[in-house]
């Protein structure tokens, strides 16, 4: 075989068959579970290193929980697939700078991912996309949304019933925050209530949520 | 002002708060370990009502991620106290008369570890060209068109070629290939019905074997990529067989 042929209409290359790029196998392990939460801190150790494979299974690990919130916030598919792919990206970039005395490596993952996807709808589209909010509120509260959502796993069911042990109020202020990238201020006026009633309520309302979900950091 | 402080805590974790707002409290956080505590909390709650809204992403997303990772420098970490108190201490000593051959010996081993880096790795043209190329590669591999094909080498490793007909470029991204042997090079070739015509050489830095190389010349999606090994330098026709082949047509 040779690839050196002067002329050749077709040009005589054999080769090995080619076998598919590495993917990791569909996420199924979100980070919902926190037993794995050790496992995490290790790969992202590696990751720090340049380590691809432990990256790979990184990504296999937290793929859905990352795309899954970054989704409910940015909404736009393709917009959400880009946010992840900052995420990630930036996960690698920065695995370095991960600090264990600070924190969880899921929170860590998690609050990137949340604040990107966040920094991201109130950059460009905010304005319009809060019309869009003024306009579904009155169809149905964004809690209804999630609440028909957190049904399949046991994970779901706890974070459900943890939000549903909550004040009208302190859940809507989560939710709008968290899943809605809002601000205090936008939530106070989507809610007609002071922003100072906002604050307090999204900090009781966590703290309410973290003593539910029995939360260690 | 302080009281007002600590109930931003969960306004904070939910990422509700303002630029001005979170610059002002993040300020307060470096001094108030009880905020630092309950956000750390907050936070790892706030990550419980992330990963409920779980959803699997589109298969083909990690491809595009992991090809603009193996591009993306990763930051060092951050260097201990300890470490940074015993530099500034080497430092505090710059006054004394031994410094000078101290630092006349750093200089000479900086320029050692160059020269020897500059003729063996070829890194300082590489470091060179990467910035001409950087951007070259970055447009390729985020074009909306841009699509991904993979062979596999004989040995351990992966090669796969990026193309964006739109832009009319290819990438050349490999992991885990093996040095090329004593003064012998790799060599890529895009190769078309008229036969190959060189690509550009590939240099492997570091253990890794990791390399992402901008194909030199214009690609249409209409040939084939093929790598082989040559004579230090490349040579202007294949001498050998490919060790790898990508086809771009598949």
């Amino acid at each position: 075989m040779t690839i050196g042929t002067e002329q050749g209409t077709s040009v005589a290359l054999t080769w090995t068959r080619r076998e598919p790029p590495h993917r990791p196998a569909q996420a199924q392990d979100p980070a919902a579970r926190p037993a794995g939460d050790d496992a995490l801190e290790r790969l992202l150790a590696l990751v720090a290193r340049g380590d691809e494979q432990a990256f790979a299974e990184l990504y296999q690990r937290v793929a859905a929980a990352v795309f899954g919130l970054v989704s409910k916030v940015v909404r736009n598919p393709a917009q959400s697939e880009e946010v992840t792919q900052e995420v990630f990206v930036e996960l690698w970039r920065t695995a370095a700078r991960f600090d264990p005395g600070r924190g969880t490596a899921r929170s860590w993952i998690m609050t990137c991912a949340h604040r990107r996807a966040v920094d991201r709808v109130r950059s460009a589209e905010r304005a319009a996309r809060r019309d869009d909010l003024v306009g579904r509120r009155d169809q149905g509260r964004p809690y209804d949304e999630v609440a028909e959502q957190v049904e399949t796993t046991l994970e779901r069911e706890r974070v459900r019933r943890s939000l549903d042990a909550l004040t009208d109020l302190q859940r809507e202020a989560v939710v709008l925050a968290y899943y809605g990238g809002h601000t205090h201020r936008e939530i106070a006026e989507l809610l007609g209530v002071p922003s100072g009633t906002v604050k307090t309520r999204l900090r009781d309302g966590l703290i309410r949520l973290r003593d539910h979900l029995g939360v260690d950091a | 002002m302080s009281a007002d402080l600590h109930t931003l805590t969960g306004a904070y974790a939910a990422h509700a708060l303002s630029d001005t707002e979170r610059q002002a409290f993040e300020r307060h956080l470096e001094a108030c370990p009880a905020c630092a505590q309950e956000v750390r909390e907050l936070e790892a709650t706030t990550a419980r009502l992330g990963a409920a809204a779980d959803s699997p992403p589109p298969p083909e997303l990690w491809d595009r991620i992991r090809a603009e990772a193996l591009v993306t420098r990763q930051l060092p970490p951050v260097v201990g106290r300890a470490e940074r108190r015993r530099r500034t201490g080497r430092r505090g000593t710059a006054a004394g008369r031994r410094v000078p051959p101290l630092l006349a010996a750093a200089a000479a081993l900086l320029v050692a570890v160059l020269s020897v880096t500059a003729l063996n790795l070829g890194l300082l043209g590489r470091a060179d060209r990467a910035d001409r190329t950087a951007d070259l590669v970055a447009a390729v591999l985020a074009a909306p068109d841009a699509r991904r094909f993979a062979a596999q080498p004989g040995g351990t490793g992966q090669a796969t070629v990026v193309v964006s007909r739109q832009r009319g470029r290819a990438v050349f991204v490999a992991d885990g290939l093996p040095p090329a042997p004593a003064d012998r090079t790799y060599q890529l070739w895009v190769v078309n019905r008229s036969g190959p015509r060189p690509a550009g050489l590939v240099e492997v830095a570091g253990g890794e074997g990791r390399v992402t190389r901008l194909l030199d010349g214009p690609v249409t999606g209409n040939e084939q990529v093929a790598m082989t090994v040559e004579r230090q330098g490349g040579a202007a026709r294949p001498t050998s067989e490919p060790v790898v082949v990508v086809d771009l047509k598949a």
